[in-house]
C-alpha cells in the first residue's frame, strides 16, 4: 500500500517586505521597498503511511504550519514534490478536498451569529453528505466530542473550548481520510486539552484516519503521536518513534541509587554531578556516554540496595533539540 | 452525488445561511436600505427644480420622478457590494476555510450579495411603494418593455456583481483596493446614469457612457423599461451589455487565478 502522505525535498520561501518602524524609514520604503527571503520550509522530505498519528515539533517559526498548508493546499510549495492520497495538494481538486480537512486552532468557518447547526447543514451539502451518512457521523461527532446541545446555540455564545470542538467536527463531518490538525489544543484549558486528545485518538481508532499535528503543548504530543517529526529553521532535524528522541538527544543520565548503609561517595572524576543527597539515597547526573562507566563504579564502590538510571523528562531534551545542542 | 452537483446544492445551503445571518442585522440593513432611497430623491429634487412645469431634454418632472423610483429599485438589485464582503475576507485571511472546501469561495460572495439583497428589499418596497404614492410618477412600460427589463436587470446584476468582485479581488495585492473602487463609483455616478439619465449627456459623453460598462450595471434596465430606446438602441443596448458581460467573467478568471497565486506564494 501506497503510503498517505508522501514529501520529497518540500521547499517553501517566502519574500516579505521588510522595514524599521519610524516615519523616515516608512518614506524611505515608499521609493525603495527592502525585501528579505524567509526559509519557511527548507527540504524536507518524510512519508506518513495509511492511519499513523504524527506529531510535528518545533519551534515558533519552524515552519510546520508552512508545511502543514502546503500539504492541504493552501499554499504552493516553492519546490519539491508532495503526494497526498495520490493528489498534488494544490491543484485542490474537488475529490482532495473532500478527502481531507485542515483544522486550525485560530480559523473560524463557522457562522458566527447562527448556531453551528446551520453551519454544518452548509458543509453537509458542500461536500454532498448523504443524510443517513450525515445523521451517522454527526452522532458519532456529538458522542465523541461530548457536543450535546451545542449545535444549536448561536456560535458567538460558546466558549473558546466549546467552539474548538464545534469547529472541529465541523471539519470532520466529510469524514476525511486524511487529517491536518494545526495547534488544535491552542488556548484551551488543561481538561479541554485532554478532551481533545482522547477525541483525536478515539477518531483515528475508530475511522483508521492518517492525522499529522503540530502543537507545542508537549502532552499533546505525547498523548498522540507514537512518532514525531521535528523541523526548526525549515530542516528535518528527526524523524522517528517519540522514545528514540529522548535517547538520541538526551544529553544526560540520571542515576538514582539508595544505599544500604551510610558511606563516602567515590571519586566521580568529574564525569557525573552530584544533585541532591538525601539520607540513603544520591542521585547524580552523568552525561549520556559516561553514565555506564558511571554507574558500574557506583554499584562496585558502594553498598547499594537500589539503583536506576532515567532519562531527562521529554520537555527538556526538545527544548535542547530547539537550542540547537545536537546530541 | 457528484461533486459539481454538490458545489451547487453547497451554494443553496451558503445562501439559506447567509439569509438566517442576514436577518440577525435588520437594523443596519434599514439603515442600508434608507440611503439608498434618499440619494436618488436628491437627483429628483434637483432636475425637478430644473424641469419645473416644463421639460428638460424632453423629460418632465413625472418623467425623471418615473426615472429615478425605478433607479431605487434597480441600483439596489445591481449593488456591488463584493469590496466590503469579499475583499476583507481576503484581506484578513478569512478565505482559507473556503479555499478547502470543494466549492469555489466566489459563491461565498453570491450568497452573500444575494441574501443581503432579498433581506433588504423587504424593508425597501414598502418606502419605495410609498413614494410612489406621493411622487406620482408616469410609468410608460409595457409589458414587452417589462420582459426585456427583466432581462437586462438580471444581466446588469451580473456584470456588477462580475465588476465588484474583480475589484475585490485586488486584495490579493494590495490593502488599498478601495482607491481603485472608488474611481469606479465615480465613473458610474457620472455616465452611468446616475447623477443624470444617459439620454440627457452632451454628444462625446453619452457615446463614452454607450461604450463603457457603467451604464449596462445601472442606466440601461431603466432606460429599457421605461421605453426610452427606439429597437436599434435596444439592440445596440444589449449586445454591448451582453460583451461586457462576458469580459468581466473572464477579467474575473484570470484575476482569480492570478490572485489565487498570489495568495499561496506569499502565505495564506
Amino acid at each position: 500500500m501506497p503510503p498517505d502522505v508522501s514529501v520529497r525535498d518540500l521547499v517553501k520561501h517566502y519574500v516579505v517586505p521588510e522595514r524599521a518602524g519610524g516615519l523616515r524609514a516608512s518614506f524611505r520604503s515608499v521609493i525603495r521597498r527592502k525585501h528579505r527571503l524567509v526559509r519557511a520550509v527548507d527540504g524536507i522530505s518524510f512519508e506518513v503511511d495509511r492511519g499513523e498519528v504524527v506529531g510535528f515539533l518545533g519551534p515558533n517559526g519552524a515552519g510546520k504550519t508552512t508545511a502543514l498548508k502546503v500539504l492541504s493546499g493552501l499554499l504552493h510549495p516553492t519546490d519539491g514534490q508532495v503526494d497526498v492520497l495520490g493528489f498534488t495538494p494544490w491543484d485542490r481538486r474537488a475529490e482532495y478536498l473532500s478527502r481531507i480537512t485542515l483544522i486550525m486552532g485560530q480559523r473560524q468557518q463557522l457562522f458566527w451569529d447562527l448556531p453551528a447547526a446551520d453551519s454544518f447543514l452548509v458543509n453537509k451539502a458542500v461536500f454532498g453528505i448523504d443524510d443517513a451518512v450525515y445523521k451517522r457521523t454527526v452522532d458519532l461527532l456529538t458522542e465523541l466530542l461530548d457536543l450535546g446541545d451545542l449545535l444549536t446555540k448561536p456560535v458567538r455564545q460558546l466558549s473558546l473550548g466549546e467552539r474548538m470542538k464545534v469547529e472541529l467536527a465541523a471539519g470532520l463531518l466529510h469524514t476525511p481520510r486524511v487529517l491536518f490538525l494545526d495547534e488544535p489544543t491552542i488556548g484551551l484549558d488543561v481538561t479541554m486539552q485532554q478532551r481533545i486528545r482522547e477525541f483525536v485518538t478515539a477518531y483515528n481508532a475508530e475511522t483508521g484516519a492518517t492525522v499529522l499535528l503540530t502543537s507545542h503543548y508537549m502532552a499533546d504530543v505525547k498523548a498522540l503521536a507514537r512518532r514525531v517529526i521535528v523541523i526548526d529553521q525549515g530542516q528535518l532535524l528527526y524523524d522517528g518513534a517519540l522514545n528514540g528522541l529522548v535517547q538520541r538527544y538526551a544529553p544526560h543520565k540520571t542515576i538514582t541509587v539508595h544505599l544500604e548503609r551510610e558511606a563516602d561517595l567515590p571519586d566521580l572524576n568529574g564525569q557525573a554531578e552530584i544533585l541532591s543527597v538525601e539520607g540513603l539515597q544520591v542521585t547524580v547526573r552523568a552525561g549520556k556516554d559516561d553514565a555506564p562507566e558511571v554507574t558500574g563504579r557506583l554499584l562496585t564502590q558502594l553498598p547499594i540496595a537500589d539503583l536506576s538510571v532515567e532519562d531527562p523528562p521529554l520537555e527538556e531534551v526538545i527544548e535542547q533539540v530547539f537550542r540547537g545542542e545536537g546530541p | 452525488m457528484t461533486i459539481r452537483r454538490a458545489a451547487l446544492a453547497g451554494a443553496l445551503a451558503l445562501t439559506r445561511a447567509e439569509l438566517a445571518d442576514m436577518f440577525q442585522y435588520r437594523v443596519v440593513l434599514f439603515l442600508y436600505s434608507l440611503w439608498e432611497v434618499v440619494h436618488p430623491i436628491v437627483y429628483l429634487a434637483v432636475w425637478g427644480a430644473i424641469a419645473g412645469e416644463g421639460e428638460v431634454g424632453g423629460l418632465r418632472l413625472s418623467d425623471f420622478a418615473a426615472y429615478y423610483l425605478t433607479f431605487m429599485l434597480v441600483s439596489h438589485v445591481t449593488a456591488a457590494i463584493e469590496i466590503y464582503t469579499f475583499g476583507p475576507m481576503i484581506q484578513q485571511g478569512q478565505l482559507s476555510p473556503h479555499l478547502l472546501r470543494p466549492m469555489h469561495p466566489v459563491w461565498v460572495a453570491a450568497a452573500r450579495n444575494i441574501s443581503y439583497k432579498s433581506v433588504s428589499m423587504l424593508l425597501l418596497i414598502p418606502v419605495w411603494i410609498g413614494l410612489v404614492i406621493i411622487l406620482r410618477p408616469s410609468f410608460t412600460v409595457t409589458p414587452g418593455s417589462v420582459a426585456l427589463f427583466l432581462v437586462a436587470l438580471v444581466v446588469a446584476a451580473l456584470l456588477s456583481f462580475l465588476v465588484g468582485t474583480t475589484f475585490a479581488l485586488l486584495a490579493f495585492w494590495t490593502t488599498r483596493s478601495f482607491s481603485f473602487w472608488e474611481i469606479w463609483i465615480g465613473l458610474t455616478f457620472l455616465l452611468g446614469g446616475q447623477v443624470a439619465p444617459v439620454e440627457l449627456l452632451p454628444g462625446f459623453v453619452q457615446n463614452l457612457a454607450t461604450a463603457l460598462p457603467m451604464r449596462y450595471t445601472l442606466g440601461f434596465p431603466i432606460e429599457v423599461l421605461l421605453n426610452r430606446l427606439d429597437a436599434g438602441e435596444l439592440a445596440l443596448g444589449f449586445a454591448i451589455q451582453f460583451a461586457w458581460l462576458i469580459a468581466a467573467a473572464l477579467v474575473v478568471r484570470a484575476v482569480w487565478r492570478a490572485g489565487i497565486r498570489q495568495y499561496s506564494a506569499v502565505g495564506a
